[in-house]
């Protein structure tokens, strides 16, 4: 719906809405620097986010070689968590970037009654990109239905791509029975050993 | 008996008999119990007689039912897309199982191994490193009753009200834990059981005494004692705790002195920002002072003499969850009592309420209560002062113990991934290996689950083998020292 518009029109005025953040040196704050895990300092250009609303932000990874979609998003997953642990949120939710015709099925809190910090299957931003010769922006909505590449193009022919998700800091006591919220620190913490900035 | 024998033919009797309960007057008085069951203050929102599974008021869900058969197993191991679907399928179902002369215990430490490997890649033992695998989900408390303390003085936080009205009550850890299957419910809360038991039984003793120089059911100007005593609870024939045994003191840890009101026989005390006092468990490596901050304690004096209360404040959460985690090892705790370690340390963390760090906010504390009921006793000031008891046959585990603690405090705190300390059983090793010697399928799980050490790396006990120094060559010549100085 608008907030897939939205991301897919993001790269046109990109430039007066984004500013590029520098790559936080760690996640864990409450260890010496020489032991903490660090996440690379992502090149100019790779990260930005912009504000939307008082509360709302959009973040965004640009690349121009695909590896693979999991560690992209895993990668825009943890710059998220950092910027909700910026804004001292406890928690934020992602805001669905869905369409008219989306298939994919809302998300449900778990039937068994299971409260989480974070739920990774739920973590679903939407992708734009080009293949190497064409001037085109293609997209990709995971709300879809359609598989990641599933039109026979290959993913290695990529030449630049953009993945964005739409955030919502909250404020209070975590609703953690919402398949889409997101504390952010249990988040970091999580991927830091895992993520590096795309080139 | 003998205890009391002691006692009465000591110089102490003098004291002891000060100590009983004097009719009210304003004179000098004192008050002891030892306590006769301990535990987390989880309010319980079923029929006493109810199914695990059963739903109530607090756990509208029932009790959390991690790998408590195949369908939950299954769950949890589907999380690692690093396993492949035979993994999955020979770890449910360890094929030829039945020509293995132990098949439960096959399948349990298989199972065990592996949910001890549930990291986000291969090879990270999770219950040490529980950050490196993804939120398992845990079922929470919904219900708005709980016992507790108003830990904070704000009516607006904690979100609990106590049954006898008072809003604000701050137990995080009831949230956070309350509907997790071992610590839910009287007739099925195996380690809440299990822990009574074993303190009734001599693991370790908690007594009080309450003092003051008015009337013992009104004095404005009492003071609470509380700790450690290493005299046995004394049992009478029934099993029950018996009264008016007399127990000594210690006072050089895991105790208390607060100042207290008493009005009409309930006793509060002030709060206090350090309230030392013996921490529930039931293995003597789990064993230890509690250290509440910004404690308090309650007492209410029935008029049978017994007395029930509360102890509370904030602990540090990860010490919650090392002591309870690695009582055994995570995955005999998980797999025997439908019990997720991992799970329950991300409720910790997402439920923490205090302590929190002055640079980066996280808050390192949860509050919590436990829960007491105490039978009249004399609780008695040896001549010489009285020790926590520390027999020399737990000292191997208690070390192994103190190893995983600061491995996994190194863990949590550095987010780098730690190994299995050896000689810990941690990962079900050599359990596993072990148990499985005589299962025909058992070089698939040899090679394909991850394990932090290999058999013949390890002694009887799972600790490293020392090295066999290298040989080394002889030089026959004369030391170049003695060549110079047997020239001419």
């Amino acid at each position: 719906m608008a907030t897939l518009s939205a991301c897919l029109m993001l790269s046109a005025g990109a430039a007066a809405q984004t500013a590029p953040k520098p790559e936080p040196v760690s996640a864990s704050a409450t260890a010496s620097p020489e032991t903490d895990p660090t996440v690379p300092h992502a090149k100019p250009g790779v990260y930005s986010e912009s504000k939307q609303s008082a509360t709302r932000f959009r973040v965004t990874v640009k690349g121009q070689t695909f590896t693979a979609r999991d560690a992209m998003e895993k990668y825009l997953l943890y710059r998220a968590a950092m910027l909700a642990l910026e804004q001292r949120s406890p928690w934020f939710t992602l805001v669905e970037g869905r369409s008219p015709g989306d298939t994919a099925p809302l998300p449900q809190a778990d039937p068994s009654g299971y409260h989480y910090s974070f739920r990774m299957a739920y973590w679903r931003p939407v992708w734009r990109y080009k293949l190497a010769g064409s001037a085109a922006w293609s997209t990709w909505s995971p709300f879809s239905g359609a598989a990641f590449f599933a039109d026979g193009k290959d993913p290695k022919t990529v030449s630049r791509y953009e993945v964005s998700a739409d955030i919502v800091m909250q404020k209070g006591r975590m609703d953690d029975r919402n398949p889409l919220a997101f504390e952010p620190r249990a988040v970091s913490e999580f991927l830091v050993n895992q993520v590096n900035p795309p080139e | 008996m003998s205890t009391l024998k002691f006692v009465l033919a000591s110089p102490l009797a003098v004291v002891m008999i000060a100590a009983l309960p004097q009719p009210a007057s304003a004179a000098p008085w004192a008050r002891g119990y030892v306590v006769s069951t301990y535990g987390f203050a989880f309010h319980y929102g079923a029929k006493p007689s109810a199914a695990p599974t059963d739903p109530g008021t607090d756990c509208p869900k029932g009790s959390a039912q991690h790998f408590s058969d195949e369908v939950h197993m299954r769950k949890a191991l589907e999380q690692q897309p690093w396993r492949s679907k035979l993994e999955i399928e020979n770890i449910l179902r360890p094929p030829e199982i039945d020509k293995a002369r132990l098949p439960t215990y096959v399948r349990f430490y298989i199972w065990g191994r592996a949910v001890s490997y549930r990291g986000w890649k291969k090879g990270i033992e999770t219950y040490i490193n529980p950050f490196a695998a993804p939120d398992p989900g845990q079922p929470q408390v919904t219900g708005k009753i709980s016992d507790g303390f108003n830990l904070d003085g704000n009516v607006q936080t904690g979100g609990f009200v106590n049954r006898d009205g008072e809003r604000g009550i701050d137990n995080a850890l009831y949230r956070a834990w309350g509907c997790d299957a071992p610590f839910r419910g009287p007739a099925t809360a195996t380690l809440d059981l299990r822990q009574n038991v074993q303190m009734q039984e001599g693991l370790y003793t908690v007594v009080i005494r309450v003092s003051g120089n008015k009337d013992p059911m009104n004095d404005d100007n009492a003071t609470v004692e509380i700790g450690y005593s290493p005299d046995k609870i004394v049992k009478d024939a029934q099993g029950n705790v018996a009264s008016d045994y007399s127990y000594r003191i210690v006072k050089s840890e895991q105790y208390t002195k607060l100042k207290a009101k008493i009005k009409n026989g309930v006793v509060e005390t002030e709060q206090v920002g350090q309230l030392h006092v013996p921490r529930t468990g039931w293995f003597p490596r789990q064993m230890g002072d509690a250290n509440f901050r910004q404690g308090r304690f309650s007492l209410k004096i029935a008029a049978d003499g017994k007395a029930s209360g509360f102890v509370g404040g904030y602990r540090d959460w990860r010490d919650l969850y090392i002591e309870n985690t690695f009582a055994q090892t995570g995955a005999e705790q998980g797999i025997r009592d439908y019990e997720d370690a991992v799970a329950m340390y991300y409720a910790l963390q997402r439920n923490a309420d205090g302590l929190p760090d002055p640079k980066t906010g996280q808050k390192f504390g949860i509050s919590m209560a436990y829960r007491i009921s105490a039978v009249p006793a004399r609780v008695i000031d040896p001549v010489k002062p009285a020790q926590v008891r520390r027999p020399e046959e737990d000292n191997r585990r208690q070390k192994a113990f103190e190893n995983l603690r600061v491995t996994v405090l190194k863990a949590l705190s550095t987010k780098i991934v730690q190994p299995v300390p050896p000689g810990t059983g941690e990962g079900q090793f050599p359990a596993m290996e072990r148990t499985i010697a005589d299962l025909p399928s058992k070089d698939f799980f040899l090679k394909t689950l991850d394990a932090p050490f290999r058999m013949e790396e390890v002694d009887v006990h799972g600790n490293p083998l020392e090295k066999p120094a290298p040989e080394r060559q002889v030089n026959n010549n004369p030391p170049a020292a003695i060549v110079a100085t047997s020239k001419p």
